[in-house]
C-alpha cells in the first residue's frame, strides 16, 4: 500500500499530457523514463502472475493478462502526439509513432505469450508474432533490407521449429519440463533489473552527433563520392547546425551492398565461411551414429 | 522527435532482450530455450539498426546482418544438437542432461556429509576354523611341517635329474 502512494504520484506527473512533449517540441526531460519504469516494472508484476495463473489458476491469470493490458496502456500513453490534428500531407508523421507503437506492444504481447505458454505449439506461434512485429518494426525503421532478409530467415526458422515442436513434443498430455518453469520469480528480477539499467543508460539527453564511415581507406565509400549513385551521409560543417544539414536515412539496400562489399568486405567473406563451417558441423552432428559406437 | 523515437526503440530492444533471457532461464525446453536465444538476437539487432539510424550511416545495418549470420548459424547447430541429444534420450528436458554439468555443489547437505564421510559396507564373512592366538599349533605338526620343508627341496631336484 505504501508503493502505491509512492507510485501514484510519480504515475501522475508521468501521464500528464501537458509535461509531454510534442513532437516538434524541446528536447525529452526525464518523463518518459520514469514512465517506461513503471510499465517495466509493472510489465514484471504482469508475467510472475501470468505464470503462476496459467497452471494455477484462472483468476490470477486474467488478473495478468490485465496488467499486461495495463502496461500498454501506459506505454502507449507515454509517446508524445500531436495535440493538434495535421490538416495537410503531414498525417503520416501523426500516424508514425502511433503504428510503431503498436507493432512494439503487438511484440511484447507475442514475446510474453511465448515466455509463458505451457504448450510448445502456442510458444511457437507467440514466438513467430514477436519476430513478424518486430520484423514490421525494422520496415519502419527504413531498413528494408535487414527486415526481409529477418523475416525469410526467422519464419523459415520457425517453420523448421514448428515441425519439430510436432515431430518431438505431439504429446496429448503435456510435459513436466514443459509446465514446470525453473525459478521464474528470480529470472524476472534479473530482467527487471536489466531493463532498468538499460532505460536509465538509454534516457541520456544528449545529442548523437551523425558520424561518418571511415573515409581514410581509399576503396571506401568515400572513393566513389563522385558517383552520384553513392550514398554518402551529409558532411557536416563545425559551424552549421543539426536541423541545417539534410539528415540522412540509411535505406537504400544500394548504399548497404555498397558498405558490405567495400568497407566489411572481409567481415563478409568470415560471415560466409563461419555459414560454410556451420553447415558442415549441423551434417555432421545430426547423422546417425554407427552400430557399436558409443 | 527522432531522438524520443530512437529511445523507444532501444527500449523496446531491451524488452525484447528481457523477454529472451527469462525465457532462457526459465524453460526447460530444448527448443523454447533455443527460441529465447533467437529472441534475444532479435532484441539486439533490432537495437544495431536503431544506433544505425542514429548514426546517420550503414555500419549498423551491416552488423544487424552479422548478427543475422551467426543466428542462422546458431540455428543449425542447436537443431542438430537437440537431434542428436534426443536420439540418445526421447526427452527435451535440458535436466535430463544435468550430470553433463560439474557437480561444484551437492544439492542437500546430507549430500555433502555423505561424501566427506563414505559409509562403506564391507561384507562379512561367518568366521571357519581357528583362531592361532588362542590355539596354537600342537608340536607334533609343527615338527611334521618343518620336515616337509627340508624335503622339498631335494624332491625337486629329484625331478629335475628325470627331466
Amino acid at each position: 500500500m505504501e508503493s502505491l502512494t509512492l507510485a501514484w504520484p510519480l504515475a501522475q506527473q508521468a501521464f500528464d499530457p501537458s509535461n509531454l512533449p510534442l513532437v516538434t517540441g524541446s528536447p525529452i526531460d526525464g518523463h518518459f523514463s520514469k514512465a517506461m519504469l513503471l510499465v517495466i516494472l509493472v510489465g514484471a508484476v504482469a508475467y510472475w502472475c501470468l505464470q503462476r495463473g496459467v497452471v494455477r489458476s484462472k483468476p490470477l491469470a486474467i488478473a495478468g493478462a490485465s496488467l499486461f493490458g495495463l502496461a500498454c496502456v501506459m506505454a502507449f500513453s507515454a509517446i508524445p502526439k500531436p495535440t493538434t490534428f495535421p490538416e495537410d500531407n503531414s498525417f503520416s508523421d501523426y500516424l508514425e509513432p502511433v503504428v510503431k507503437m503498436c507493432f512494439c506492444l503487438l511484440a511484447a504481447g507475442g514475446g510474453l505469450g511465448f515466455i509463458v505458454a505451457r504448450e510448445p505449439v502456442h510458444a511457437a506461434l507467440g514466438f513467430a508474432t514477436c519476430v513478424l512485429s518486430t520484423c514490421g518494426i525494422l520496415f519502419m525503421q527504413h531498413a528494408y533490407f535487414i527486415a526481409a532478409a529477418t523475416m525469410i530467415v526467422y519464419a523459415g526458422a520457425t517453420i523448421i521449429i514448428f515441425l519439430f515442436v510436432l515431430m518431438f513434443a505431439q504429446q496429448t498430455k503435456l510435459r513436466i519440463y514443459d509446465v514446470e518453469l525453473t525459478r521464474p520469480a528470480v529470472a524476472a528480477f534479473i530482467a527487471t533489473a536489466l531493463l532498468i539499467t538499460i532505460t536509465y543508460s538509454v534516457s541520456d539527453e544528449g545529442e548523437i552527433l551523425p558520424t561518418k564511415m571511415d573515409l581514410t581507406r581509399s576503396r571506401s565509400l568515400a572513393a566513389i563520392a563522385d558517383n552520384p549513385e553513392s550514398e554518402l551521409p551529409p558532411v557536416s560543417q563545425p559551424g552549421m547546425r543539426k536541423e541545417e544539414s539534410a539528415k540522412f536515412v540509411p535505406s537504400k539496400t544500394s548504399g548497404l551492398g555498397r558498405a558490405m562489399y567495400t568497407d566489411y568486405l572481409l567481415a563478409i567473406e568470415l560471415a560466409g565461411t563461419v555459414l560454410l563451417v556451420a553447415t558442415i558441423g549441423a551434417i555432421a552432428l545430426a547423422q546417425k551414429p554407427e552400430e557399436g559406437v558409443s | 522527435m527522432t531522438h524520443f523515437d530512437s529511445q523507444n526503440l532501444l527500449i523496446f530492444g531491451g524488452v525484447l532482450f528481457a523477454i529472451g533471457l527469462i525465457g532462457f532461464l526459465t524453460r526447460r525446453s530444448m527448443i523454447l530455450m533455443f527460441l529465447s536465444l533467437e529472441t534475444m538476437l532479435s532484441g539486439v539487432s533490432l537495437n544495431l539498426i536503431v544506433f544505425s539510424r542514429i548514426h546517420q550511416n550503414y555500419q549498423g545495418q551491416v552488423l544487424a546482418i552479422m548478427v543475422l549470420t551467426i543466428a542462422a548459424c546458431e540455428a543449425a547447430i542447436a537443431l542438430a544438437f537437440v537431434v542428436s541429444l534426443y536420439r540418445r534420450k526421447p526427452t527435451l528436458d535440458v535436466l535430463a542432461w544435468d550430470e553433463l554439468s560439474e557437480t561444484i555443489m551437492p544439492k542437500m547437505p546430507d549430500a555433502l556429509s555423505e561424501m566427506s564421510e563414505p559409509h562403506e559396507q564391507f561384507p562379512t564373512l561367518t568366521p571357519a576354523g581357528l583362531d592361532p592366538l588362542s590355539h596354537p599349533m600342537p608340536p607334533s605338526l609343527d615338527a611334521a611341517m618343518n620336515q616337509q620343508n627340508s624335503t622339498t627341496p631335494a624332491n625337486a631336484t629329484e625331478v629335475v635329474q628325470r627331466a
